[in-house]
């Protein structure tokens, strides 16, 4: 989504375990929810 | 025409009411980490959150590090989509130093108040906090280097319409470093549906 609303050179890192030993931890398991972060860039 | 999941006026109420109750009763149990435990666990720089006073961390409720690709340069111009009580935006007053200076955008009021009276405890005279909507930010366009965000995004419900808005304010080259949460399985249509799970 990033890429089609105009950022470009997008990267990703790598998952966290955000929700592990939190009370949203089932519902994050359930749907296999993590933290991401993302870094991207406004052409120009 | 984009058709949403959820009314996104009623979201932002369900949003507003959560996130108030973090900044006033910060040690409550939520279905998230907050204060130091997430910021230990998303690898903050200990030395940086260590100097902070508990008031300015305790109500700290990311999902992950922003500052992970990428640190802040000195003299960036940053705003902070959805800046909470402040905890991202002291972080990033401390990487842009005081040639920097930092805007935080957030909608709801505990927080902004608890915000506002961290950063004037700080003495940052560089950090500035607006209320607003990430999908409409009170920032001129262009003037940005820099728009971090930590777990905000994911709760607006017209994500297309956030990131033109996040292209509004940034110049030509400048950087989005954010940090959210992605989900592996799809969500089923009914749960997309359901305002409670947004929330948590």
């Amino acid at each position: 989504m990033l890429e089609e609303a105009g950022f470009v050179d997008v990267r990703i890192g790598p998952p966290v375990d955000t929700f592990g030993g939190a009370k949203g931890e089932e519902k994050a398991r359930a749907y296999e929810v993590f933290g991401h972060s993302f870094l991207a860039r406004k052409p120009g | 025409m984009t058709t949403l999941p959820v009314d996104p006026d009623r979201l932002r109420e369900e949003v507003k009411e959560k996130y108030r109750e973090v900044a006033i009763a910060p040690n409550a149990t939520y279905h998230f980490h907050t204060g130091r435990i997430a910021a230990d666990r998303f690898g903050y720089d200990r030395d940086v959150v260590g100097a902070l006073p508990d008031q300015a961390v305790e109500s700290f409720a990311g999902v992950g590090n922003p500052f992970e690709l990428r640190r802040l340069e000195p003299g960036e111009r940053v705003v902070d989509a959805g800046s909470g009580a402040g905890f991202d935006a002291f972080v990033a007053a401390s990487q842009v130093g005081p040639t920097g200076r930092v805007v935080g955008v957030d909608m709801t009021a505990e927080m902004l108040k608890k915000a506002r009276e961290n950063a004037d405890a700080l003495g940052l005279d560089n950090v500035e906090l607006r209320e607003g909507l990430l999908e409409a930010m009170p920032v001129e366009d262009g003037g940005v280097d820099v728009v971090i965000s930590n777990g905000v995004i994911n709760l607006c419900v017209d994500k297309r319409a956030t990131f033109d808005e996040i292209l509004r304010v940034l110049r030509p080259g400048g950087h989005l470093q954010f940090a959210d949460i992605a989900n592996g399985r799809p969500v089923p249509p009914e749960a997309l549906r359901d305002i409670d799970l947004w929330t948590g």
